[in-house]
């Protein structure tokens, strides 16, 4: 495989957790604005932890995807009783928050006879692990689709749970769920957790792929971008957002053809399905009826 | 404390702008109860449009405000149409997602007509700060409040005394119940959509005039400052609107003055967060009711 193209599929490949992670909100019935701030806090995590604790990739991810968790729980707690736009805003607002937090930390370690770590707004240089560890590109291609394909063996145990379930109950009408008695509170911030900790995974991939991160890169766009995937490509499955990712990343950003054009036309092609396909391109239906077509008839009568 | 004052008289005036572009927000949210946050990038159009014919034919900034305010009309009514009327009614939150998809397209086809990081923007006024004692008025800075005074004055005077207002009102307060009574909701959903828009122009020439530039960064801005002011003040609140924009505009000409840009930009979003989960109504609008928007149903 060329470059280009490995480089095309490992950004479809992490794009695909902070898609995975808004959409996991929208089952629960809330609109994110803010799921990059989470990618930004995993990001600059699992950077430090290779770059300056001398941690191995592994457990550098795994820290990221907490660490993010338990700040996505943390606002979580806070923004529990907001819903629809008032919940959107204070995501934006706390995204925001973050972004230009980043912006005033330093964290600067004297590493090999050089000053490594998170520089405010120049950003975060020298997060070499992979290339340290001679970890080529077509390996960290696969380490990112083997986590993408874990994630979406979750996201589809989860659709076959009580868990799964409730969600979606909650996301249809949350003052049923709780009359038939689901704790709402809980399972809100468990999947807000649950999003943070995926959108935090991505992001600690992000900063090992491209070795170098800086706030403004976690901007607003990042976030809508993210919210957008699972909207254009379906609420109904898992891989509604993925095919979200495809679409933009893979035909948009990666044509030459509508270079220039990218956002007119996604804009709009965001704007045109919210009116004819509501809830995305693979819906709750269409989901179903293509899960029909695998089930085996069932026996005729005697 | 000289500094104080002074900063907190600058703050009063920048924050007369943010509270414009908050009360044309809040004019669209209490007719269609949904947020338009396309509203900062198509008075960003408007005034990319107003400094196309300020570089190209050498207007004049009373030409340069006319085409401003045209411009953001007919961008609003664009989003009005692609954003807004096609939803469902308690599709609040798709028309949100859908006018931020906008938000990419009108900045992308703004940046295509004129590619250049800045473009120059006509001065207001030219004429030296007033002294007042220790303290200096900027003359544009006081054409900004006296506008922002005026035009929310405007805005309530045509709300509560004129049959259009009355029609408005009604509309705001029940649609079905408007229609049933004879008003076309339709005309008075495009009417708010283009007062709103009016209304952000002439906010977005006074800022662009005062800065004497326009940056792509200028619709983002807009929403984001009238955003906050708006919440700040209380959503749906025309009075709510102003004060969130002066108190928004205090705060940050002080913090800026003692801490610094990046800290002025993070204590604007603690405001709006903290208001939101402390206060969701803001200072002088209704807390939230269950009803609105609580979720994607029929979205």
């Amino acid at each position: 495989m060329d470059d280009y193209l490995v480089g095309v599929l490992s950004n479809i490949g992490i794009v695909s957790f902070i898609a995975l992670s808004a959409w996991l909100l929208l089952l629960t019935g809330e609109i994110s604005f803010g799921q990059q701030a989470f990618f930004a806090i995993g990001a600059y995590a699992a950077g430090i932890a290779t770059a300056l604790w001398g941690w191995p990739l592994g457990a550098a991810l795994g820290w990221s995807a907490a660490i993010a968790g338990g700040a996505a729980v943390l606002v979580g707690v806070p923004t529990l009783r907001l819903h629809g736009l008032y919940f959107a805003i204070a995501t934006l607002g706390f995204a925001e928050m973050v972004r230009l937090l980043f912006e005033q930390f330093h964290y600067r370690v004297m590493i090999d006879g050089e000053l490594v770590g998170p520089n405010g707004s120049d950003g975060f240089r020298g997060i070499r692990y992979i290339f340290e560890n001679d970890v080529g590109s077509l390996q960290f291609l696969a380490l990112i689709y083997l986590l993408l394909a874990a994630a979406l063996a979750g996201f589809m145990l989860l659709e076959r749970s009580r868990l799964g379930v409730a969600f979606r109950m909650i996301g249809e009408d949350d003052t049923l769920a709780a009359l038939n008695g689901l704790a709402v509170a809980r399972l809100k911030i468990l999947a807000a957790g649950l999003a943070g900790a995926l959108a935090g995974l991505g992001g600690g991939l992000y900063a090992h792929l491209t070795t170098y991160v800086e706030p403004r890169v976690f901007d607003v766009m990042l976030g809508v971008h993210s919210l957008a995937y699972g909207l254009i490509g379906g609420l109904g499955t898992a891989l509604g957002p993925l095919l979200g990712v495809v679409i933009d990343i893979g035909l948009l950003e990666s044509v030459r053809a509508f270079a220039g054009y990218r956002m007119i036309v996604f804009g709009g092609l965001v704007a045109v399905l919210l009116i004819v396909r509501p809830r995305g391109l693979l819906d709750e239906a269409l989901v179903h009826r293509i899960g029909r077509l695998f089930v085996r008839a069932p026996p005729a009568g005697p | 404390m000289v500094d104080l004052v002074q900063n907190t008289i600058d703050g009063l005036m920048i924050g007369s702008s943010y509270g414009l572009l908050a009360l044309g927000f809040t004019l669209i949210f209490g007719v269609m109860r949904r947020l338009n946050l396309s509203y900062g990038p198509s008075v960003m159009v408007g005034a990319y449009l107003g400094t196309l014919v300020y570089v190209q034919l050498a207007a004049g900034p009373l030409v340069v405000l006319v085409v401003t305010v045209l411009g953001s009309v007919l961008a609003g009514l664009y989003v009005e149409r692609l954003c807004f009327a096609p939803m469902a009614a308690g599709a609040g939150v798709a028309s949100m997602v859908s006018s931020f998809a906008i938000w990419m397209q009108l900045e992308q086809a703004a940046v295509l007509v004129l590619p250049r990081h800045t473009y120059p923007f006509p001065p207001l006024a030219t004429a030296d700060p007033l002294a007042f004692g220790p303290f200096y008025l900027r003359v544009d800075g006081l054409i900004m409040l006296a506008c922002a005074l005026a035009l929310s004055a405007g805005v309530q005077l045509l709300l509560y005394r004129s049959r259009v207002g009355l029609a408005l009102r009604a509309t705001i307060n029940n649609p079905v119940a408007a229609h049933l009574a004879g008003i076309d909701v339709r005309t008075a959903v495009v009417f708010a959509f283009a007062l709103a828009s009016a209304v952000g122009g002439i906010a977005g020439y006074l800022v662009l005039a005062t800065d004497q530039q326009v940056t792509p960064m200028f619709g983002m801005w807009a929403t984001f400052k009238g955003l906050i002011a708006m919440m700040i003040g209380g959503l749906g609140s025309i009075p709510g609107a102003i004060l969130g924009g002066l108190v928004l505009g205090v705060v940050e000409a002080n913090s800026q003055w003692y801490f610094g840009p990046q800290v002025r930009d993070l204590l604007a979003y603690v405001l709006l967060f903290a208001c939101l989960v402390l206060r969701p109504g803001g200072l002088l609008g209704e807390a939230p009711s269950r009803q609105q928007d609580t979720g994607r149903r029929g979205a």
